[in-house]
């Protein structure tokens, strides 16, 4: 035993001290920063991953925003072409639906004009046939007498022929 | 009283002996090293089993912040391409540290024997100097001694090697001054409190005055500035010295 002195250089305890610092430089590098990198580093590529993973969805987002609006303004697009489509298929129809009403009208027009102008004519024969039943009778008690029937149907005659002028 | 400071005591020496060295003594530096290696060393498993991507638990969260700091400082001092020197200041000051504070516990402290900073002082020394090769070859280097006259040359080498005995002396002067006032302020105290007691008479005094009664309380305040401040501060000079110096020696 015994004490070394307090102030003095010994190779042998400065040269184990010189090992013991590299010895300790070697432990620390291996049991705490070597450690501890490895697992900030790992972090750090999580984070990189998840930023490399968000600008993609981001992207790909973004790619279909505009897909969408592109099939937005395309629907925009078909609709209107629809509307028109149908205004004028309705204008259309709507003009031949009048066109075909006034035909419509032209012929009942026509068809009653004809049917008043036959129911005139009727009429005239029916009024015809009763004058000169009338005028017969009339005659008949004016004279007083037969005419024969060769004069009666020259005096009818004769008659309506004067109201058919007057008519 | 007596009031011994010696040297670490020597706990074993080997029978067989090399020239020059002479034989091998295993003093208290060199186990109490040791003994700080291996605290240095369970504290750095400790903290980093069981370590996690995400979630981290505190005792991460500190590991992390420990390298973070180191990174810190020897990048903020050196630059990135001394990005490598991390672990060497990291062991310089852990161990550094640690021996300054194991003597907290009443053993020896490896910082109080100059040469544990000598040899920390002379790998540092190495670094220098070789980084100033790198710098400016060896001509260059050396050529740097003779600047700015020749004349001046002893006094550049005087220089250049003040620097590694500054800075060992420094480190281990204050570590030792602690143990040197520690030592005799409790000398001081078991006496002042063995002459005050001894003044009650009778055997209750004869039997107080061999309690150091004033020990307890005024080395303990003492002991903030010696061992924890002292202890912190000349831990971090030594770092400090050390990165700022290698860093220069770089810059040519």
């Amino acid at each position: 035993m015994g004490n070394q002195e307090l102030v003095t250089i010994v190779p042998w305890t400065l040269i184990a001290q010189l090992l013991n610092l590299f010895l300790q430089m070697f432990l620390i590098k291996k049991f705490l920063f070597k450690p501890i990198r490895n697992v900030l580093q790992k972090r750090k590529e999580l984070a990189d991953a998840q930023i490399a993973e968000a600008t993609k969805a981001k992207d790909e987002a973004l790619a279909m925003k505009s897909e969408y609006e592109k099939n937005l303004s395309d629907a925009r697009e078909k609709a209107g072409d629809i509307l028109a489509t149908a205004q004028k298929s309705a204008t259309k129809q709507s003009e031949d639906i009048l066109r075909e009403a006034n035909e419509q009208a032209i012929a009942l027009k026509a068809k009653a004009e004809k049917d008043i102008a036959q129911e005139k004519r009727k009429a005239v024969n029916e009024i015809k046939d009763e004058i000169g039943d009338m005028a017969i009778e009339i005659a008949g008690k004016v004279i007083e007498r037969e005419l024969s029937a060769k004069d009666h149907e020259k005096l009818i005659d004769e008659f309506i022929e004067k109201v058919g002028e007057q008519s | 009283m007596d009031v011994n400071i010696t040297g670490p005591k020597v706990l074993w020496t080997s029978p067989w002996s090399i020239p020059v060295l002479g034989p091998f003594r295993l003093t208290e530096t060199i186990l109490i090293s040791w003994v700080v290696m291996a605290l240095i060393t369970l504290l750095c498993i400790w903290l980093t089993h069981d370590l996690k991507v995400e979630k981290v638990t505190k005792r991460q969260a500190f590991a992390e912040m420990l390298v973070e700091t180191a990174d810190k400082f020897v990048i903020g001092n050196m630059g990135e391409k001394f990005a490598y020197f991390v672990p060497f200041v990291a062991a310089l000051f852990a161990t550094s540290l640690v021996s300054n504070l194991i003597g907290l516990f009443g053993v020896w402290s490896p910082t109080a024997d100059l040469n544990t900073e000598a040899a920390w002082a002379i790998v540092v020394f190495t670094i220098i100097t070789s980084q100033k090769i790198k710098a400016g070859g060896l001509g260059g280097y050396l050529k740097g001694f003779t600047q700015p006259i020749a004349v001046l040359t002893p006094f550049n080498v005087l220089s250049e090697l003040a620097t590694p005995v500054s800075m060992a002396c420094r480190h281990f002067g204050n570590i030792l001054s602690g143990v040197v006032i520690s030592t005799l302020v409790y000398g001081a105290l078991a006496v002042a409190s063995s002459k005050l007691l001894g003044l009650i008479p009778g055997a209750v005094g004869a039997v107080l005055s061999h309690v150091p009664i004033l020990s307890v309380g005024v080395p303990a305040i003492l002991s903030v500035y010696f061992d924890w401040f002292s202890g912190v501060m000349q831990a971090y000079i030594f770092c400090m010295l050390t990165t700022m110096y290698i860093a220069n020696a770089a810059e040519g």
